[in-house]
């Protein structure tokens, strides 16, 4: 009964939709509408149809199947992609619990958290290596690209908290189950995202403290932003896709250094004046809330 | 403890050689990426080239087709025949979804002002393994003996599906725009055969899945195209104007 209504509705609505259409081709065109018209061109078209089937279908079978098996591809990637991020984040919100840096992490509920998530990260990138092989490495890049960065940024992340140093391309590759390319520029937007991580827990680091984290003979977290900073702002990514998203990422960082500058100052200057635990207040001179936004 | 001297002056022990590596890599993909485009820009010059001929059928009675704009056309299709070698052959180089945005655009062109070319002369589709025999030139031959379409397995230039089907909307734009102005020039038998070969394709679109893409929006647009040439179709019908089978071959 069900399957009937649904049958005339359908019908129904071709119908009304040839109607329409019908409407729309006499609006168009030059002729006035007259008596007859309709049916001229509907057994124009009927005729034309039961004449000959189209000789392409067989090739366009073969598109749709190759076409439907790239669509299949590219949504595992993307699903696999966003995983990976959701699960980078959890570590990096288990990293901003780190109470010092340049030690290797103690507290053991994050490190029990951690090797849970990039258990489940390498996992996830397994799901996906076959999908992610040959040809198919960069033509589902921009797909795998934003997880792949995440879970830099958690990598990197991690490694500057432990040894206060950069973790190169080529040790950021082993991270990576093999057969996941990490291209350069995910290795770099990966240092961008970094840079608002130390931000967040140096000024964390200084409420808690009152003074700078990673301090190591006069350098400490500030000084190698500042380089980072410098270093970054050195490179020229040329022109492209790559390049826009090279500047978008350098404004962020420029506004993470200046945000840990200017706690620092308002440390150094009045924090003497306060009580342990009071919290420099970051937004004494420029608009830097909007970082919050990226 | 922040109390003497300059407590926060010092030097990062930040290893910059990491950010020299990196610029030198950034630098080798943009001297790639600068060497494929000299060779697409040749490409797309040449296209523009082939396309005013290609343009010349909106103007040119079909009886002269074959002299006036064929002929030529073929030769300057040669010559671009010539810049997709060189471009297959430093692309091949390097992996092919990598760069492959740099001349994405100027191949769907030249594909299509071939179709289209086919098209006039025969009246008939080229395959993707057809546009690929014409197209692979000699460096296919010597590299790879198969014909460089729709590559799955190795890594190298070729042509693929959606540049493909890309490239067939255009001509089927041209083609619409063609039978308002063959009726001009006195060919009532063009929007026929036209009208024909449009539903044809389209019906071989509307097999496809397509997702949210640029090949969805392009397809889509097939619809309109359809409906402008039953226009004139129609109205040449109404007149009476449609020439009989034989009157057709008479006129080829």
């Amino acid at each position: 009964m069900c399957v009937l209504v649904d049958a005339i509705e359908e019908e129904h609505y071709t119908e009304s939709k040839a109607r329409r259409e019908d409407d729309d081709w006499q609006q168009t065109s030059s002729i006035h509408p007259m008596a007859g018209v309709k049916r001229n061109r509907a057994e124009m078209e009927s005729k034309e149809q039961e004449d000959s089937p189209s000789p392409y279908l067989p090739m366009f079978e073969h598109f749709k199947s190759e076409i439907d098996t790239h669509h299949d591809r590219r949504e595992r990637v993307i699903k696999a992609s966003r995983d990976i991020t959701a699960y980078s984040k959890k570590i990096i919100f288990a990293l901003q619990r780190t109470k010092e840096i340049g030690k290797p992490l103690t507290d053991r509920k994050a490190l029990t958290d951690m090797t849970k998530l990039k258990q489940q990260i390498k996992e996830t990138f397994e799901g996906v290596t076959d999908d992610l092989q040959g040809i198919n490495a960069h033509r589902y890049q921009r797909q795998i690209s934003p997880g792949i960065q995440e879970f830099m940024e958690a990598a990197l992340f991690e490694h500057y908290l432990v040894n206060q140093a950069i973790m190169t391309h080529s040790e950021a590759a082993t991270t990576i189950p093999a057969g996941i390319t990490l291209t350069y520029e995910d290795y770099v937007l990966g240092i961008f995202d970094m840079t608002g991580e130390l931000m967040k827990i140096a000024i964390t680091y200084m409420a808690t403290n009152g003074k700078l984290p990673g301090l190591q003979g006069g350098a400490s977290v500030l000084t190698d932003m500042q380089t980072m900073r410098t270093q970054l702002e050195l490179i020229n990514a040329g022109h492209g896709p790559f390049a826009k998203e090279f500047e978008g990422k350098l404004r962020v960082t420029r506004q993470s250094v200046e945000k840990v500058e200017i706690s620092v100052y308002s440390m150094t200057v009045r924090g003497k004046e306060m009580p342990k635990g009071w919290k420099p207040d970051i937004n004494m001179r420029q608009p830097v809330e909007e970082i919050e936004s990226y | 403890m922040t109390t003497n001297g300059a407590p926060y002056a010092g030097q990062s022990l930040i290893d910059t050689s990491i950010f020299t590596t990196l610029q030198s890599k950034i630098d080798e993909e943009s001297t790639v990426r600068d060497e494929l485009k000299e060779i697409v820009d040749k490409l797309s010059k040449q296209g523009r080239t082939t396309q005013s001929i290609l343009s010349r059928i909106h103007n040119v009675p079909s009886q002269s087709v074959g002299t006036e704009v064929l002929d030529p056309c073929m030769k300057a299709l040669e010559e671009q025949r010539n810049s997709v070698s060189s471009l297959a052959e430093a692309a091949s180089k390097f992996p092919f979804y990598k760069y492959n945005f740099v001349w994405q655009r100027e191949i769907q062109n030249v594909v299509s002002s071939f179709q289209l070319w086919h098209w006039l002369s025969s009246g008939k589709l080229k395959s993707i393994e057809e546009v690929g025999e014409y197209f692979r030139g000699e460096f296919a031959i010597l590299f790879a003996p198969t014909v460089p379409v729709n590559v799955k397995d190795a890594d190298t230039f070729h042509i693929t599906i959606e540049d493909y089907l890309l490239a067939l909307c255009s001509t089927i734009e041209e083609l619409a725009r063609l039978a308002t102005n063959s009726v001009t020039l006195g060919d009532h038998a063009r929007p026929l055969q036209i009208s024909k070969f449009i539903k044809d394709v389209y019906a071989g679109f509307q097999l496809l899945n397509l997702k949210n893409d640029a090949l969805r929006k392009r397809s889509d647009g097939i619809k309109y195209s359809i409906r402008n040439v039953e226009g004139v179709v129609y109205d040449l019908s109404l007149r009476g104007l449609v020439p009989k089978d034989e009157d057709t071959m008479k006129m080829e």
